[in-house]
């Protein structure tokens, strides 16, 4: 089915500038259901969050919380209207935007200077949990929120030497209650936790280099990697919850900043080291398309966002820019697609 | 001044002239008696009303011939005696009318009798005073079966009189007096209005004339023009009372099946009519003939009182026997519309009322069958349409759209049913299509070229009242009248506002597609569907119509700008791909424009035809008209969207922008004023401001586009604009792109050097602009400016030798580059190996403190990179770019 000639990767759709500092992360919301407007924050190295609207490709506020620190992880509370960012001020704001409001109303302390995000898991239910890299270099701490108690510190056996917790992802399995963190750590390893037991579960060593980022699909309880090296690693979960890599698959350029796969599970993006967006399609894993845009990488973590309905994935990384474009959309059994990556979708709908 | 007060004094004074009068029946005698009735008090004379009448009427009724002059003067005391008193009983009301018409019978003829004018007049005049002077209830007593061969006597006779006397003065009298005679007196002594009843009995004994009346009437009126306005008029009136009283539906519906037996004598019984369906039907059928007659007489009558009568016949008709005649409501629709545009401003007015009128009736939203009369005729006009466009004179073409456009205005929301029949949309886009077919030979479009770029901030004379209104004047194969292009943007208006916009936005963005033939048409009309839809600029006869949602109607309008804004429709050929070179070679040969422009015919293909096989000029200017066309469609987008516009400027800016910088001047002209309709339309007050509130936007175009410039080589012209137009605010979001710029430079000296020197040429211009000269840097720049003065007034010689002296220039660029490296403090590495050798030792003898050096200031690194470039273009082989290169390095 190759076609002779495949069509160039798209444009990006919009490149959103005025930042003024290279950008740390970004964030997809959908936007109040009343309004409708999606709105994109982006963390700035500055210590900015940007909000920008995505009807008008504007910046519509900024938020100044954390002291100049870059900004490095932006998460939106699904009852919505609370933004939490994470700085490298060793704090982590929680945001009233409700109303047109942008003030911080609590903050929590970090203990870890590291390059890891938190993660939350939260329902609609007032009551949620955040996970963040804890002291000592290695822990991971448990909060319960909005309370800001702490549940539990999961630190590995001493004997283990998997260093700093790299990146981490809270989630509940659909039939078991029980809160479950995935982290990838420092020596290239993946390791599953039960936060009730304060256990690890499975352990499984899937890269060479340090994990960069990961992200999971607890549906198909299958899970994607990456690291500082050449190799994506995807991993499966088994009834037993074991961990299982199911396969590697071998990039061009080596590095890997950050990974999301779209929230209909549908298609995966890569951020590279060199620049690159990579789009997979999730299911079969085979490569559609590569953006090319940005002309530099801010270390460690190029942000990168998958907009949840619409196909739309946006990217930073030379800095002061931010874009949303079109991405390839694929369906189960759309074989062109998955083969052309120039399939284009409408922007918003 | 009356004498007699009392009826005894008036008596004695009068009783001697009557008796006298009956006994020798003289005129003198008849003129005696009146003057001494002058002296009577009216209500004396009521009181001897009869006694005084018995000596006129017996000299009336004695057998035997009698002269003229007497009878004349007898019907004239009577007429007297009649307007100052008032007739109190039925039998002498009857009889009196009786002998008064009597006066004009012949017995030999059906014609009146042949008598003097005179007798004629004061007879009329007789009857009407009769009919007058009756008092209250007697009239409509008056009017019962019985009385049915006596009125027909009059009417018939007055009728007579009417169409066959030469008399004008006559004629006038007997239509009043058959006013009178019909009830339909617009004087004062009627105040009182008929209830149903009696208007139901009115209408059977009226219905007996009908024929007779109508028939004679329309002779009146379909006449000799020269008979006269006022007879024409009244003959209308009367025509259509007559029958909107008798076919009133109002009547109709109360009739019964079976005839009531009239309880008269058969003879008279047989004269009666029974107002049933049959009779109905036939009447109605027999008076549309006379109707379609009327109108076609009349609706071209010189007059224009008359067809201001027309106007007033088509309204009572149609409001009140819309179901009765309604086979004439085509044909009285048509007669209406066709003088919405009348050249009387008196009837356009009375036009529109009635319009209005009907439509707050809902005469033809109400109806079912109106409305299928008026889409079958809306059908068959737009079938001929093209037809009578290609045939007509201009003031034809005038009246058939102004037909069309009252089509439209009356069907208001019902367009819809029309426009939902395939085949009734079809043809009549098909017909709006053929209408609006360009003229697209001009050559002068082509031609001229914008040699000057910086005409934007001299702000277009549009008029501030209505920018969106000032289109460019374009030439059609049809027509040339501007007010029938006027009458076609209404009629599309008109559809957009009522139609459904979906379907016709649809329908027409289809055509769009469809062929090149059809394109700049369809934009046309789809332009003024949007205008139209926002209702700013339509009449509206239907006040509950709901006009489209702004919601709906911005993703409508984003939907056709993504059509018009791409590739395919966007970027055409209007100019050879030779231009940049042509340039040159027009400059060197004026003649060849000569021998073009001498010509305006599609055969002057190509005149630069030794290159590849390229389009005509047709259909360059055909390419060319359809950009303005849609840059003029955005504006008035812009227009009926008001601040909702600024959402789709995202999307829209960039490409008007870079129109606005075009090489043809059309383009560029319209560009420039669909950008002065965004700014009315968002709230801008000034390109400039346009440009800098929305740099965000153009950026992200302009960065967008040169990584594909071999698909959008005109990228560069709008940064060039855009530098023009903005302030120092815009440098830190260009700063990337101009980097960009420089990279995709690197990529193309060969080809696109040109227009990306250009470029740097408006960035460095807008640096010095926007950085006016401070401290240190102030001073070179400042020395920098004396040197470029001194440099541009040697341009002409530089110019005309520029091969000899590009390499003093260049050496004095090169040196003045040096020093200001040296003052900068700054070290670049240039790849010139003298320069190297010179500029370090000063370098190191400046730079005493390398650590604490702060920054470059964003404007200096750009100028620097910038000349880095261009140093290299100074030694390029074409001239142009040498020269540019040149230029851009005295304004640093």
């Amino acid at each position: 089915m190759a076609a002779p000639c495949p069509p160039p990767p798209p444009d990006p759709q919009f490149v959103l500038r005025g930042t003024q500092s290279p950008v740390h992360a970004l964030h997809f919301w959908e936007g109040a259901q009343a309004q409708g407007h999606p709105v994109l924050f982006s963390g700035s190295q500055s210590g900015l969050v940007h909000v920008w609207s995505l009807q008008t490709q504007r910046a519509v506020a900024t938020l100044d919380g954390h002291g100049g620190q870059c900004v490095t992880w932006l998460q939106m509370l699904p009852q919505g209207h609370q933004l939490l960012s994470q700085g490298r001020d060793l704090k982590l704001c929680l945001w009233d935007l409700a109303e047109g409001r942008n003030a911080v109303v609590d903050s929590v302390r970090l203990e870890s200077v590291g390059f890891c995000r938190s993660s939350i898991l939260a329902g609609g239910q007032p009551r949620w949990m955040l996970a963040v890299p804890g002291k000592g270099g290695d822990e991971v701490q448990i909060l319960e929120m909005p309370s800001k108690t702490s549940v539990c510190a999961l630190k590995p056996k001493a004997d283990a030497k998997l260093g700093m917790p790299m990146c981490l992802r809270l989630w509940q399995a659909d039939c078991n209650p029980r809160p479950l963190l995935l982290a990838g750590y420092e020596d290239g390893s993946v390791a599953l936790w039960d936060v009730s037991e304060q256990k690890v579960c499975s352990h499984i060593a899937c890269h060479e280099e340090p994990v960069m980022d990961l992200d999971f699909d607890s549906q198909k309880a299958r899970g994607i990697s990456g690291s500082a090296g050449k190799a994506l690693a995807v991993w499966s979960l088994d009834g037993q919850q074991a961990l299982q890599v199911r396969g590697t698959h071998e990039l061009t350029n080596p590095g890997i900043a950050e990974i999301t796969i779209r929230p209909d599970r549908k298609i995966l993006a890569t951020a590279g080291w060199d620049h690159r967006i990579r789009v997979f399609h999730w299911r079969t894993m085979q490569p559609l398309a590569v953006l090319a845009f940005h002309s530099a990488v801010q270390w460690p973590s190029p942000p990168m966002a998958c907009w949840p309905r619409a196909p739309r994935i946006s990217g930073s990384a030379s800095g002061r820019s931010t874009h949303a474009r079109d991405s390839p959309t694929p369906l189960p059994g759309d074989k062109e697609g998955g083969q052309g990556g120039g399939h284009r979708a409408p922007a918003l709908t | 001044m009356a004498v007699f007060d009392t009826p005894e004094e008036a008596f004695g004074v009068l009783r001697p002239v009557c008796v006298q009068l009956t006994k020798t029946q003289t005129v003198e005698n008849v003129e005696h008696l009146q003057t001494r009735l002058q002296a009577v008090s009216d209500s004396a004379l009521q009181e001897l009303q009869q006694y005084i009448l018995f000596p006129l009427r017996f000299t009336l009724k004695t057998p035997g011939p009698k002269r003229e002059r007497l009878i004349q003067s007898v019907v004239e005391c009577l007429t007297f005696v009649l307007s100052s008193t008032c007739v109190k009983e039925q039998e002498l009301l009857q009889e009196l009318f009786s002998e008064l018409s009597a006066c004009l019978y012949s017995p030999s003829s059906q014609k009146p009798a042949a008598v003097s004018e005179e007798l004629k007049l004061a007879v009329i005049q007789g009857l009407s005073t009769l009919m007058h002077s009756a008092y209250g209830d007697i009239i409509l007593t008056f009017y019962e079966p019985s009385i049915l061969p006596r009125l027909g006597f009059a009417i018939s006779l007055l009728l007579g009189l009417a169409e066959q006397e030469k008399s004008k003065q006559i004629k006038i009298a007997a239509l009043k007096c058959l006013q009178v005679l019909l009830l339909q007196c617009d004087c004062q002594d009627h105040p009182r209005s008929l209830d149903e009843l009696e208007q139901k009995q009115l209408g059977d004994l009226f219905a007996s004339f009908l024929p007779g009346i109508s028939t004679a009437l329309t002779r009146v009126i379909t006449g000799d023009f020269k008979q006269g306005h006022s007879i024409v008029v009244s003959s209308l009136k009367i025509f259509y009372k007559t029958v909107s009283f008798i076919m009133a539906d109002e009547q109709l519906k109360r009739i019964s099946k079976v005839q009531a037996k009239p309880a008269v004598e058969h003879r008279v019984a047989e004269l009666m009519v029974h107002r049933e369906a049959d009779w109905v039907k036939n009447t109605g059928d027999k008076l549309t003939i006379l109707i379609k007659k009327i109108i076609d007489c009349v609706s071209v009558h010189p007059h224009w009182k008359v067809r201001l009568e027309l106007v007033e016949l088509v309204e009572d008709l149609l409001l009140k026997c819309s179901q009765s005649l309604v086979e004439c409501a085509g044909p009285l629709l048509k007669a209406l519309v066709g003088l919405v545009n009348d050249e009387s401003s008196e009837v356009q007015a009375q036009c529109n009322k009635v319009l209005r009128h009907f439509a707050d009736q809902r005469v033809v939203v109400g109806s079912k069958a109106l409305a299928d009369i008026l889409s079958e005729s809306l059908h068959s006009l737009a079938t001929s349409l093209p037809r009578l466009m290609n045939s007509q004179d201009d003031q034809g073409k005038f009246s058939t759209l102004s037909l069309l456009l009252g089509y439209l205005k009356l069907l208001g929301p019902k367009i819809n049913f029309v426009l939902n029949s395939l085949a009734h949309l079809q043809r009549l886009s098909k017909a709006l299509i053929q209408v609006l077919e360009l003229d697209v030979a001009d050559i002068k479009i082509v031609e001229e070229r914008r040699w000057n770029s910086d005409d934007l901030n001299a702000s277009p004379k549009t008029s501030a009242t209505q920018p969106w209104n000032h289109i460019q004047r374009r030439y059609f194969h049809f027509f040339t009248d501007e007010r029938i292009f006027m009458l076609l943007r209404q009629v599309c208006q008109l559809l957009g506002y009522y139609g459904n916009l979906y379907l016709l936005v649809d329908h027409f963005m289809e055509l769009y597609r469809q062929s090149v033939v059809y394109r700049k048409q369809a934009a046309m009309i789809l332009n003024e569907l949007v205008t139209g839809a926002a209702g700013l600029e339509v009449e509206n006869l239907h006040e509950k119509h709901i006009k489209t949602n702004p919601e709906e109607l911005r993703e409508i309008v984003t939907s056709i700008l993504e059509e018009y804004t791409s590739q395919e429709n966007w970027y055409l050929v209007t100019y050879l791909e030779t231009e940049e070179m042509g340039e040159e070679l027009m400059m060197e040969h004026p003649g060849l424009q000569a021998i073009t422009s001498g010509e305006h015919t599609c055969q002057v293909t190509s005149f630069l035809a030794f290159s590849k096989p390229s389009p005509t000029i047709c259909s360059m200017n055909s390419n060319i008209w359809q950009i303005c066309i849609q840059l003029e469609g955005i504006g008035q987008f812009a227009y009926a969207l008001g601040k909702d516009f600024c959402l789709l400027l995202m999307s829209v800016l960039y490409p008007v922008m870079e129109k606005a910088g075009d090489q043809t001047l059309l383009i560029s002209q319209v560009a420039t004023s669909t950008m002065m309709n965004i700014c009315h339309a968002c709230g801008y007050n000034s390109l400039q401001h346009l440009i800098n509130q929305n740099s965000d936007y153009l950026v992200n175009g302009i960065s967008l586009n040169l990584r594909h410039l071999s698909l959008h080589p005109h990228t560069p012209k709008v940064l060039e604009v855009m530098l023009r137009n903005s302030d120092a605010n815009l440098l830190p979001l260009v700063a990337d792109v101009v980097q960009d710029v420089l990279a995709t430079l690197d990529q193309f000296y060969d080809k696109r050097a040109a227009s990306f020197v250009s470029v740097l040429h408006a960035l460095m211009a807008a640096l010095a602009q926007w950085f006016p000269d401070t401290g240190n840097l102030g001073h070179l720049q400042e020395q920098s400016l004396g040197e470029e003065g001194s440099h541009l007034n040697q341009r002409p010689a530089t110019l005309e030798k520029s091969t000899t002296t590009a390499e003093d220039i260049e050496q004095f660029l090169l040196n003045y580059l040096k020093e200001k490296d040296v003052a900068d403090g700054n070290v670049s590495d240039f790849d010139n190996e003298e320069e190297e050798q010179s500029v370090f030792p000063k370098v190191d003898e400046n730079d005493t403190h390398p650590d604490v050096e702060p920054p470059l200031p964003l404007q200096i690194q750009i100028a620097m990179d910038v000349m880095e470039r261009c140093i290299h273009l100074l030694s390029d082989k074409n001239l142009q770019i040498r020269l540019k290169g040149k230029l851009e390095h005295f304004l640093i």
